[in-house]
């Protein structure tokens, strides 16, 4: 197995990519599932990867977050990925900030993992039980935990499926948010053409092991030209302040 | 509705007491409630009644201590280890087919007819429903939250600690409440079986001279001590589980 291999600093590039996937291969038994995959993520930069069920797309972000062992190739991250699952995966027995602090070494987690609940919402919510809180609040709560980690690989494994409509709008309002502020590398799952397009710079399409089509989503010059514009008026916008 | 619900019992009580107190029951049969409590308060004043209490006590508290560290402890390495389970699981399942009450005569052949012998019957009785329900507890935790684990860089003790025995404790605690009860039952034919004290001696002793009231007495006592040891078991559940659904009630 090779994942998560920490190249050696001079091969560190200075755009510093927040993981490169290169050659990879999985295999399942005797069906191969990723074939020959390529796959570079830059820091700051919000990959959706659509496809039909069964394409591989979970398999490759699984093969990513170091969940399952790759049988070629080589996946080169500086550090673990943080992951959000679809379902929200918190300790029904621990309260929201101890959730948020799992796996947090630092003798300030309980400060860190309140600031990361404030930034999406839950500031007030800090020893709830996660019983207590809606789908989405829950997701909100599973948003925060891969955050605190500071992560710069984001994984979110279709996330916001089991939402409702409403619910999921907030939710990209938000993911936009706190990825311009923490500018990690994301790599969005999803089943959902509009959401790929609402969220990603870039969108890339699997099929059959390997990545099938690519769409860069051209520079907004508009929205860009009334950031800068902005921004020279004193407004700060999150494009401008990126 | 609670009013209701003791009104049977209640009625059930007074008809005692009115057909004893009628003669329509020989005292030899069955004495009054009104005397086996009367007979309560004598011997907990002048007789031996607390200490025969304590004593017992003493016997379960020792028993449960023992046979709940054995039960617990085989319960981890099973459910952590396959290659434990290999080793030990299906020796545990051969003697758990035995009805642990059937190896009372072994066992006084073994340690004779002592304290020994009533510590080590309720430690056996106690030691197999914690077991099973710890590994089963172990083995029920979602996979999903183990995978999560993983996925946060937790450490191999911060996993069993912070994942796998919060996700195990509900079916530990059945197993503690299974446990009090066999506990119990270990104890009070272990007690008949043979004693120089506790509260089945004082049943036993009470036989030789015909003091049903002494008997009834007895019966009663062990039935509160099990409510009393059910009220704290479901204590420790809503306490420990307090975030669970099913436990926790009031938020």
């Amino acid at each position: 197995m090779t994942a998560h291999v920490v190249p050696p600093a001079s091969t560190v590039e200075t755009a510093s990519p927040a993981v490169v996937v290169s050659n990879l291969r999985r295999v399942y038994g005797n069906r191969v599932v990723i074939n020959r995959l390529n796959l570079r993520i830059e820091r700051g930069e919000f990959v959706a990867l659509l496809g039909e069920s069964g394409c591989g797309k979970t398999t490759l972000l699984r093969a990513l977050a170091g969940l399952d062992p790759i049988q070629g190739g080589r996946i080169a991250a500086p550090r673990r990925p943080a992951v959000v699952f679809q379902e929200h995966r918190l300790l029904p027995w621990d309260s929201l900030w101890r959730n948020v602090s799992l796996g947090l070494r630092l003798p300030d987690a309980r400060e860190r993992a309140a600031a990361a609940l404030a930034e999406v919402g839950l500031g007030d919510r800090l020893d709830d039980w996660p019983r207590n809180l809606s789908g989405g609040q829950a997701q909100r709560v599973a948003l925060a935990r891969a955050l605190v980690q500071q992560p710069e690989l984001l994984l979110l494994d279709e996330p916001f499926a089991a939402l409702d409509a409403l619910t999921r709008i907030r939710m990209h309002d938000l993911v936009r948010e706190l990825v311009a502020n923490h500018r990690p590398g994301v790599l969005l799952v999803t089943h959902d053409v509009d959401e790929a397009i609402a969220l990603a710079d870039r969108i890339l399409v699997m099929r059959d092991g390997a990545i099938a089509f690519e769409h860069r989503k051209a520079e907004d010059t508009a929205s860009i030209r009334r950031a800068a514009l902005l921004a020279e008026l004193g407004v700060l916008t999150p494009h401008a302040a990126a | 509705m609670l009013l209701l619900s003791w009104l049977a019992p209640a009625a059930v009580v007074m008809a005692w007491e009115l057909l004893a107190r009628a003669g329509w029951i020989s005292p030899q049969v069955l004495p009054a409630p009104s005397k086996v409590i009367s007979t309560a308060i004598k011997l907990a004043t002048t007789g031996s009644l607390l200490n025969d209490l304590g004593v017992s006590l003493l016997r379960v508290i020792a028993g449960f201590a023992i046979g709940g560290s054995v039960g617990f402890a085989l319960g981890i390495l099973v459910g952590f280890s396959r290659v434990a389970e290999a080793a030990i699981d299906r020796s545990v399942q051969m003697i758990r087919a035995i009805p642990f009450l059937a190896l009372l005569p072994l066992v006084i052949v073994w340690l004779g007819v002592g304290e020994a012998e009533k510590i080590f019957l309720v430690a056996l009785g106690v030691t197999f429903p914690i077991y099973i329900n710890t590994t089963l507890g172990i083995r029920q935790v979602d996979p999903k939250l183990i995978e999560l684990g993983r996925v946060q860089e937790l450490s191999q003790l911060q996993l069993i600690r912070r994942i796998i025995l919060p996700g195990a404790l509900p079916s530990i605690l059945t197993g503690v409440r299974y446990a009090l009860a066999t506990a119990w039952l270990a104890l009070v034919v272990a007690e008949t079986i043979g004693a120089q004290s506790g509260i089945g001696f004082l049943a036993m002793d009470a036989r030789e001279f015909l003091r049903t009231d002494v008997i009834v007495l007895t019966i009663v006592i062990y039935a509160l001590i099990g409510v009393a040891a059910d009220a704290i078991a479901r204590l420790l559940e809503r306490r420990l589980l307090a975030w669970h659904p099913n436990y926790g009630g009031a938020r």
